[in-house]
C-alpha cells in the first residue's frame, strides 16, 4: 500500500514513481517530464476523451488505454513508449490524417499546430488512404471566426469552451462519422465576448480568427510576454509582432488571473498604436522638438513655473509614477492628482472569467505611489484649482488608446492651465494651443510594473521597436529631466526604477522586476530574500 | 409540414413533454424523445421547429442542431413524404441492399441522399436497422418493409404513390 491515503505509487516507463491520488496518468506522467500528446485534452476544460492520441500501454487493460481520462493507481504499470503504445499513436494519426487537406502551406495554423506536431513526430510518412477526401465546409461562423472544416479534427474542444467556459453555446458538431464538422445554428453566430480563445484552442487550422487571417507565418514574429490594458483584470498576454508591428494578441497562462483565455476587447483592441492621429514627435509651440530636445524643452517650461500640477492616467507604471512623484516632490508645492476612464460594463462568465467594468490597468499601483486619494479628493482639488485659475503651469498625462483623451470634462479643464505640457497617445483637443507636447506610450509600448484590481503586480513589457515608432519612452524622458534638474546622474532601466521605488515604498518593498518574473505576484506576498538586481540602462 | 410563426406544441403534446420531464434526469436528457415529439407536432425539425424545441427547453439551438443531424432517424426539413431508408449494414448488403438501392434510384431518378422532384420521396443509406434476420430492410417513415425481392420495391413504391393520390407522378 502507499505511504499516506493521497499517494500512488505506480510504474512509469519502468521507473517507479508516485503521485498524489486522483490525477489522471497524463498529468501525473508530465510531473515526470514525460510529455503524452494530446489533441481533445484541455487543462481549461472537461475530459472528452474522443482523439485517442494519447493512448498508452497499460499492465491492467489488454488494450491501450487514454491517459487523459484514465487515473493512476497502485501498481499501475505505464508504457509512453512500448510498441504498442508507438503503434497505437501511429495509427490514430494516419487514421486522423484520412481527411485532413494537409494544407499547411496555406494554413494559418502551420507552425503552431499540433496536428502538424504530432504527424512529425508520431505518424506515419505516408498515407495508404487511396480513396477521395470528403469535403466539408468553409464559410463564416460569426464576425470574428471562420471555419475551414475540412481541417477540422472534431475534438470538440470549441465547442466545449463555449458550452463550459463563456456559456453561450454557440458552436456544435453537426452529422456525424466522417461528415462530422463544427457549425453554429442557421442565424446564431458565435458571438461572444471570449470567442477569440475558441481558435487558440484549435489543436488545428480549422478555427481561424478574420482578424489575423493571412496576416504572418506564425514562426516569422517576435514574442512579447506582457499584459492587456485594457480593464484592471490585467490579463497576461503575448504580443506578436511582424517587423515591429503587433499583429495579434493572445492569452498566457497565468492560474491567479486569466487562466488560459482573454477577451476580445483586449484581443483585438490594439489598433489604436496606428491609428492616423497617433503622436510620433514632440511639439514645442507648434515646433517640432527632437527626441533629444525633449527633456530639455521641458526642463526650461518647469523652471519658470511659479506653481506646478501633475495630472496622471492610469496607464502609467509605477516607475513612471515614481519619476514624477520625485520630480514634483523637488519642484516644492507642486500638486499631483489623476483623472480615470469611464467605466464600462463588467461581464462575467460560467468558467470564471471575468472582464471588469474599470478600465484603469494601474489604478492600484497609482495610489500605492501616489496616495489613495490621487483619483478622488486629490483630483476634486485640482479640479477647482484649474477651474479658478490658479495653475501656472500643468503637466496632464493623456495615455490609454487615448482617442477620448482624459474624458470630457478633464479635456475642458486641461485648457484652462496658463502654461500645458501634455504627454498625449493621440493627437486631439487636449493637445491644442499646448506649449509643449510629447508623444506617449499606449500600453504594450510600455515596461514596468502595473497592479492589478486584485492588488497583484505584474510586469508588462513594451512591444516598441525601431520600425514601429522612434520617440523616447515617456521612462526615458523623465530621468533625462531629472539629470537636468540634478536629481539623477544618469537614466536606469524599468527594473533599476522599481528597485528605487521598493526602496523608499512600504507597499512594494521586497519586490523586484525579476522577483515578479513573468506571471507577477501580489503586492502582499513578499519573497523571502530580497534579490539584487542591476539598474543599467 | 406547416411552419408558422406561431410555433407551439398542442395541449396534448405539451403534457406529454412535460411527462417526459418527469422522467429524466435533468431537461437536457430528455431532447431525445422531445424532438419526437416535434417531429410529430411539426411535420419537420427545420431551423424554426429546432428553435422551439432550443427555447421550450432552455438550451442552445445549436445542442438541438448537432443532436437532430447526428441520427439518420429524425425527419429534417427538406425530407420528401415518404423517407425511404434503405439498411446498407452487413446483413442486409449480403442480401442485395445495393441492389434495392439501385432499384429505387432508377425508378425514382434521385441518388441517395435526394429527394424526388415530386417531393414525395427521398432515399437514404443507413446503419443496422436491427432487423437483420429479415434483410434486406427499408424503413419508410416509421414502417419497416422487410425481406424485400427487386419487386417488392417495385410494389411499395407504387403503394406509396397510390396512397399519397398521385398515382402518375
Ligand atoms: S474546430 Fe478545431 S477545436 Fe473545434 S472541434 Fe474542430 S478541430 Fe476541434
Ligand atoms: S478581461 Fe480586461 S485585461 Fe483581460 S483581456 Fe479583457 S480587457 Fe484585457
Ligand atoms: S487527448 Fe486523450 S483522447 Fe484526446
Ligand atoms: S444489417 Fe440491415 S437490419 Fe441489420
Amino acid at each position: 500500500m502507499s505511504d499516506s491515503n493521497s499517494t500512488v505509487r505506480w510504474t512509469l516507463n519502468g521507473t517507479e514513481v508516485e503521485n498524489e491520488a486522483g490525477m489522471t496518468i497524463m498529468e501525473a506522467a508530465k510531473v515526470h517530464g514525460v510529455d503524452i500528446p494530446q489533441f481533445c485534452y484541455h487543462p481549461g476544460l472537461s475530459i472528452a476523451g474522443n482523439c485517442r492520441i494519447c493512448m498508452v500501454e497499460s499492465n491492467r487493460s489488454p488494450k491501450p488505454v487514454i491517459s487523459c481520462s484514465e487515473r493512476i493507481a497502485e501498481g499501475l504499470e505505464i508504457k509512453t513508449q512500448s510498441e504498442v503504445a508507438v503503434d497505437a499513436r501511429n495509427s490514430v494519426m494516419e487514421f486522423q490524417l484520412i481527411n485532413h487537406p494537409l494544407d499547411c502551406p496555406v494554413c494559418d495554423k502551420a507552425g503552431e499546430c499540433v496536428l502538424q506536431d504530432h504527424s512529425y513526430e508520431h505518424g506515419p510518412d505516408r498515407s495508404r488512404f487511396v480513396e477521395d477526401k470528403n469535403i466539408r465546409h468553409t464559410k463564416e461562423l460569426g464576425p470574428t471566426i471562420d471555419i475551414w472544416g475540412n481541417r477540422c479534427i472534431v475534438c470538440t474542444r470549441c465547442v466545449r469552451f463555449c458550452d463550459e467556459i463563456s456559456g453561450t453555446g454557440e458552436l456544435c458538431v453537426v452529422e456525424r462519422g466522417d461528415r462530422s464538422v463544427v457549425d453554429v445554428f442557421p442565424g446564431v453566430p458565435i458571438d461572444n465576448s471570449l470567442a477569440g480563445n475558441t481558435v487558440d484552442i484549435c489543436p488545428v487550422g480549422a478555427l481561424i480568427s478574420s482578424d489575423f487571417k493571412y496576416e504572418a507565418r506564425v514562426w516569422n514574429m517576435d514574442k512579447t510576454s506582457s499584459v492587456c490594458g485594457g480593464c484592471s483584470r490585467g490579463c497576461n498576454v503575448e504580443v506578436e509582432t511582424l517587423d515591429g508591428f503587433v499583429k495579434r494578441l493572445t492569452p498566457r497562462e497565468n492560474l491567479d488571473v486569466n487562466d488560459w483565455w482573454m477577451c476580445d476587447h483586449g484581443r483585438y483592441g490594439w489598433r489604436h498604436l496606428y491609428a492616423d492621429s497617433r503622436l510620433e514627435s514632440a511639439q514645442h509651440d507648434g515646433q517640432a522638438v527632437s527626441p533629444t530636445g525633449t527633456s530639455g524643452a521641458l526642463h526650461q517650461l518647469l523652471s519658470s513655473s511659479s506653481s506646478t500640477a501633475f495630472l496622471v492616467d492610469p496607464y502609467m507604471t509605477c516607475e513612471e509614477l515614481h519619476l514624477v512623484r520625485s520630480i514634483a516632490n523637488s519642484l516644492g508645492g507642486s500638486t499631483i492628482a489623476g483623472w480615470l476612464p469611464a467605466a464600462g460594463t463588467e461581464e462575467t462568465f460560467p468558467g470564471g472569467f471575468k472582464i471588469s467594468a474599470d478600465k484603469h490597468p494601474n489604478r492600484k499601483g497609482a495610489e500605492h505611489v501616489l496616495g489613495s486619494d490621487l483619483f478622488t479628493a486629490s483630483a476634486d482639488q485640482l479640479k477647482s484649482a484649474l477651474s479658478n485659475g490658479s495653475i501656472d503651469t500643468l503637466v496632464a498625462f493623456v495615455g490609454g488608446d487615448g482617442f477620448e483623451g482624459a474624458g470630457g470634462e478633464w479635456n475642458d479643464l486641461i485648457s484652462k492651465a496658463g502654461k500645458r505640457i501634455v504627454f498625449a497617445t493621440q493627437q486631439g483637443s487636449w493637445c491644442d494651443g499646448a506649449d509643449l507636447v510629447v508623444p506617449a506610450t499606449a500600453p504594450l509600448e510600455k515596461e514596468g510594473v502595473w497592479v492589478n484590481e486584485d492588488d497583484r503586480a505584474q510586469r508588462t513589457r513594451s512591444c516598441r521597436s525601431l520600425t514601429s515608432n522612434h520617440f523616447p519612452s515617456e521612462l526615458v524622458v523623465l530621468q533625462e529631466l531629472q539629470v537636468h534638474m540634478d536629481l539623477r546622474n544618469r537614466p536606469l532601466s524599468a527594473a533599476g526604477i522599481f528597485r528605487e521605488l521598493s526602496e523608499t515604498s512600504d507597499a512594494f518593498s521586497g519586490h523586484s522586476h525579476s522577483g515578479l518574473g513573468d506571471s507577477g505576484s501580489p503586492l502582499s506576498q513578499r519573497p523571502a530574500a530580497m534579490s539584487s538586481e542591476g539598474g543599467h540602462s | 409540414m406547416t411552419v408558422t410563426e406561431t410555433l407551439a406544441f398542442s395541449d396534448e403534446a405539451m403534457k406529454k413533454y412535460e411527462w417526459l420531464l418527469s422522467r429524466y434526469p435533468t431537461r437536457k436528457a430528455a431532447l431525445l424523445p422531445t424532438l419526437r415529439i416535434a417531429e410529430s407536432e411539426f411535420g419537420e425539425l427545420g431551423v424554426p421547429q429546432m428553435k422551439y424545441v432550443a427555447d421550450l427547453m432552455e438550451i442552445p439551438p445549436a445542442t438541438v442542431f448537432g443532436v437532430v443531424t447526428f441520427y439518420t432517424h429524425y425527419r429534417r426539413a427538406g425530407v420528401g413524404k415518404y423517407h425511404l431508408q434503405v439498411c446498407s449494414t452487413l446483413s442486409c448488403a449480403l442480401r442485395g441492399s445495393g441492389d434495392v438501392v439501385s432499384r429505387v434510384t432508377e425508378r425514382l431518378g434521385i441518388g441517395v441522399g435526394e429527394t424526388s422532384e415530386c417531393g414525395l420521396f427521398t432515399l437514404s443509406k443507413v446503419e443496422c436497422l436491427g432487423s437483420c434476420d429479415t434483410a434486406p430492410v427499408i424503413q419508410c417513415n416509421d414502417d419497416y418493409h422487410e425481406g424485400l425481392s427487386l419487386e417488392d420495391v417495385d410494389a411499395l413504391i407504387e403503394q406509396l404513390r397510390q396512397e399519397a393520390g398521385k398515382g402518375g407522378a
